[in-house]
């Protein structure tokens, strides 16, 4: 492969990540078929979904998908997924608290009644799920930080790691599927089609290790 | 026509009980559904009840409205 | 069935308002079979005793809770819908507070003045006890946290948790039970669970609030007199219907009650001062009607911009109309003092508006059950009523000083709930009968057993298009009143014994439209027999004030052979 050609696929998949991630979502949000509210309201709906997004991307972003990002340095794709992850699982941390911000700004129900019932109904499958991946999410997060202190081999940690993120992924979509307020059958779709793709890479990954180690 | 609405639903039941006209029931999968739009009297109060603000209400009656004089 | 049918389309070609047949068609279906969801045998019967039951989560119900429990009572507390967020409660943003440190009137010239704006109608006992305990009441409301949000559940449940006293919810009350000439009891379903609730009790407070005919534009869709109407059925004396409140809704989306009062649901409740008005008659439906109807305006000066149309309701010297309303509202911690409230047109009500949207509803307080003394006690021993559902004449027939309807509810609240833990104190509990139990479980869900019949929606719609005009219940002439109640009575006796329910939601609505008539026949009767014109209460052929004939309330009461009968008890006395 020539080197422009190579600039050209590496452009190209930029572009091709990008779209899928960002834009087709964008696209699929304002297709909607839901009610707009306020701007502030909007932009965190918008940033959560944008942050969901990501941590699908993260799948993308790493070894198992080694294949498609051949033109790429693996070392510069790693720098972007811990960069990305360090930032979205921070910002989705506060998720939680976002989603009763606006109550600061209207009248009705005090942020902190809200939050009190958010967290009486934790039972309830849509939000179990949430705090599940929630809790995932921060573990991830700081096993991830803490790497080099763990008393694991980097071969049990990358497995400990994909594993995390495989359960978080699962719940986290689950969780977005049955609450998030701008699920149309299109996003849930979306979701579905590229978690699932991201799951079972990640699955491909261990059995194909697994079977290479053994032979 | 009237509550709108229902998205980002948690499945507290809150907009259930606070509704005076009980226009809202959960359903079988525990989310708040608009089972009676007709009597909606356009309060609001489940909107302002609930806990993550996943009801739209538009000011529009679903049933003929009768007043005074037209 | 056919016959029915043939009924209706006889009476809708046949009778002078064949306008108002054809508007109750509109939408909705009327006769048909009912799919019910459930039967009548997966119904649990439950029992349950006290001494004191309160009926009704408003402001009302809140204190005589409390303040029973506090006596000493055994209290059960139920209502229709949540405590707080339901009947007119939530909607209020203004208390009155009669602060004697402070106060511009003394007691007796407040309430001289209010009777000089209710032009005698008023109650002076209880004008007088809301200025007396009003500042306590509010003082309580501060504690629990009542000012600090525009939603009153939380702060209501505060001192009922921290009393422990059992509140039970969404639970329909249809019937009061009567043993041996005295309150025994209760009883109403479930909207939630498949449940019908028989209540022991040795007293019972209404505190049901008032109602209308399920109007366009007043948040009372849910209030429907019930409390007025199980009373009167076990000879409870009932008052003030002839009396309407005058609100007008909005033009455009006239059903939408939230927008048509601007911001006022949003805001947190706050205290009003002395500020005695006459307000919300039926001004401005007589301005519409000799007017042409039209697009009325509400303009600073009230209805059409203050331009005076000749004759129609008299105001007292020195009350003109004042416009809008919310002047001698005090912001409760610096915050906004909420506009308009109950005088005046409701905030942002700017621009066309029509009226009926609280259509068969009377002035706060006016209506209800008819007080023997100021113990809020009705004429059946150990029945009591506060708030709305006490027809307390408190204000009079007229809204005479804001904010005084919700200050009212808390102090009749509050001393009824003292008299009823005292007489409970000294009675023994009525034992409820079987056969009793029997006949009222089975008359509760006997729509949801009809095979077909009318759907409570549609009877509503058609009750709504007799009822509703401005010439039939605000502008009043006898030729037109007779010719509804015809139809009314029509409605009662042929169509509410055939009203169909497929679930309990509809269930509720068969017992809400069931009082919804008989409230109706009891305003045009009442209408019909107050042959002047006073207050809030307009007739075109009586417009005079007859202080020789009238300066008197009426009593409705039910008869022995189930007749409505009516009597006069002269102002300021006792019945
Ligand atoms: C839009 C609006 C604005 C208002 N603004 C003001 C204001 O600013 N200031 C003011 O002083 N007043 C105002 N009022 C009037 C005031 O709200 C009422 O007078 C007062 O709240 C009545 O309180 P209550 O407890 O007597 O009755 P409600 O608050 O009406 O309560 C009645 C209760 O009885 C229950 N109930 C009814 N039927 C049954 C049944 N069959 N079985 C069991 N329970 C039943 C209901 O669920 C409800 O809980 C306003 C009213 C409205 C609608
Ligand atoms: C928060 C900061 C994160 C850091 C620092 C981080 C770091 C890493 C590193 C170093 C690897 C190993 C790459 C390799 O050796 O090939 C890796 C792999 C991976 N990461 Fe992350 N990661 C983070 C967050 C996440 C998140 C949130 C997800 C999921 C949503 C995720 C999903 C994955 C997956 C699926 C792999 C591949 C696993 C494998 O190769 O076996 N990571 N990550
Ligand atoms: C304790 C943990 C969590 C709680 C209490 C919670 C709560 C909620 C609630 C109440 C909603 C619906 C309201 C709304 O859509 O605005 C929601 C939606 C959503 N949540 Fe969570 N969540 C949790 C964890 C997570 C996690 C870990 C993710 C990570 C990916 C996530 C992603 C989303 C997304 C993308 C939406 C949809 C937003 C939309 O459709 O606009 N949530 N969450
Ligand atoms: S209050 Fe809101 S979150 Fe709770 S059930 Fe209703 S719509 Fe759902
Ligand atoms: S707006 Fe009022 S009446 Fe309509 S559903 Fe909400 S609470 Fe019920």
């Amino acid at each position: 492969m020539g080197v422009i050609m190579e600039k050209r696929v590496k452009q190209f998949i930029w572009i091709f990540a990008i779209g899928i991630f960002i834009v087709v979502p964008g696209f699929t949000y304002s297709l909607g078929d839901f009610p707009r509210r306020s701007f502030l309201k909007e932009t965190i709906s918008l940033l959560t979904l944008l942050s969901f997004f990501v941590m699908i991307l993260m799948f993308y972003l790493s070894r198992i998908n080694r294949s498609t990002l051949k033109p790429f340095k693996m070392a510069k794709v790693l720098k972007w997924h811990k960069a990305l992850g360090y930032i979205f699982v921070g910002i989705l941390i506060f998720h939680p608290f976002f989603v009763i911000v606006p109550r600061y700004f209207e009248a009705g129900i005090s942020p902190g009644d809200a939050f009190s019932e958010i967290l009486s109904n934790l039972d309830k499958q849509g939000l179990l799920f949430g705090l599940i991946a929630w809790s995932t999410m921060i573990l991830l997060g700081v096993t991830s930080f803490f790497r080099d202190k763990l008393p694991m081999t980097y071969k049990t940690w990358r497995i400990v790691h994909g594993i995390l993120s495989l359960v978080f992924l699962f719940l986290a979509s689950l969780h977005v599927i049955q609450t998030g307020r701008h699920m149309s059958a299109a996003f849930i779709s979306l979701i579905l089609l590229l978690s699932g793709i991201g799951i079972a890479m990640l699955i491909r990954r261990y059995i194909l290790d697994s079977t290479s180690e053994k032979s | 026509m009237a509550i709108n609405n229902i998205s980002g639903c948690i499945g507290c039941g809150v907009c259930v009980k606070t509704c005076p006209t009980d226009v809202i029931r959960l359903n079988s999968k525990g989310k708040a559904e608009i089972k009676y739009p007709e009597d909606c009297q356009i309060c609001h109060l489940c909107r302002m009840y609930c806990p993550v603000d996943a009801i739209t209400i538009t000011p529009e009656k679903s049933i003929p409205v009768i007043v005074s004089w037209g | 069935m056919g016959n029915n049918i043939n009924r209706r389309e006889f009476i809708s070609l046949s009778g002078g308002f064949a306008g108002m047949a054809a508007l109750a068609s509109m939408g909705i279906s009327g006769w048909g079979d009912n799919e019910a969801e459930l039967t009548v045998d997966e119904i649990e019967s439950k029992q349950h005793s006290c001494d004191v039951l309160v009926i009704g989560g408003g402001m009302a119900g809140l204190f005589a809770a409390i303040k029973a429990h506090d006596a000493g009572a055994k209290v059960l507390f139920v209502s229709k819908g949540r405590l707080g967020s339901s009947g007119q409660t939530p909607f209020a943003k203004g208390i009155f507070e009669y602060d004697p440190k402070n106060a511009k009137l003394t007691i007796d010239e407040f309430v001289e003045k209010v009777s000089l704006s209710a032009i005698g109608t008023n109650n002076r006992v209880y004008t007088r006890q809301l200025a007396e305990h009003s500042k306590a009441r509010v003082d309580e409301l501060r504690e629990w946290g009542f000012f600090e949000s525009p939603l009153y559940n939380k702060s209501f449940s505060k001192p009922i948790n921290e009393r422990q006293i059992p509140l039970m919810e969404r639970i329909t009350i249809t019937n009061l039970i009567k043993e041996n000439g005295k309150i025994a009891g209760a009883a109403g379903f479930s909207i939630d669970e498949k449940e019908v609730h028989f209540f022991n009790a040795k007293s019972v407070i209404l505190c049901t609030g008032a109602g209308g005919f399920k109007p366009n534009g007043f948040p009372i869709c849910d209030l429907t007199h019930d409390g007025t109407i199980m009373a009167y059925n076990i000879g409870a004396k009932v008052t003030g219907k002839e009396w309407n409140d005058g609100h007008p809704a909005k033009e455009k989306n006239a059903a939408a009650s939230f927008d048509g009062w601007g911001d006022m649901f949003l805001q947190k409740p706050s205290t009003t001062d002395i500020n005695i008005r006459h307000d919300l008659g039926v001004d401005m439906n007589y301005q519409a009607y000799v007017g042409g109807g039209g697009s009325m305006r509400m303009g600073p000066q009230g209805p059409n911009g203050g331009a005076s149309v000749k004759g129609g309701p008299q105001r007292p010297a020195g009350l003109d109309n004042q416009m809008p309303g919310g002047q001698g509202s005090k912001p409760e911690g610096g915050k906004r003092p909420p506009k308009g409230k109950e005088g005046g047109a409701p905030p942002g009500m700017s621009g066309g508006v029509v009226g009926g949207s609280s259509a068969g509803m009377s002035i706060h307080k006016s209506e209800g059950l008819v007080p023997i003394n100021d113990k809020c006690e009705s004429n059946i021993p150990g029945l009591y009523a506060a708030g709305d559902a006490l027809g307390s004449h408190m204000a009079g027939g007229i809204y005479t000083q804001i904010g005084s309807s919700l200050a009212g509810s808390a102090v009749q609240g509050a001393v009824a709930g003292e008299a009823a833990a005292e007489y409970s104190g000294k009675t023994e509990i009525q034992k409820l009968s079987k056969s009793k139990i029997n006949t009222i479980q089975s008359e509760i869900f006997a729509p949801l057993k009809r095979e077909s019949g009318y759907s409570p929606a549609w009877v509503t719609q058609t009750l709504q298009g007799i009822m509703i005009p401005n010439f039939v219940l605000y502008v009043k002439k006898e030729s037109i009143m007779r010719a509804a109640l015809a139809y009314v009575v029509e409605l009662r006796e042929s169509h509410l014994p055939y009203l169909r329910a497929k679930d309990l939601h509809e269930l509720r609505l068969v017992h809400e439209t069931r009082n919804m008539i008989i409230t109706a026949e009891m305003k045009l009767k009442a209408s019909l027999m107050r042959k002047e014109s006073r207050c809030s209460h307009y007739r075109m052929d009586y417009p005079e004030i007859d202080h020789e004939n009238w300066d008197a309330w009426i009593n409705i009461f039910k008869g022995d052979n189930g007749e409505m009968l009516f009597e006069k008890q002269a102002f300021d006395s006792w019945s």
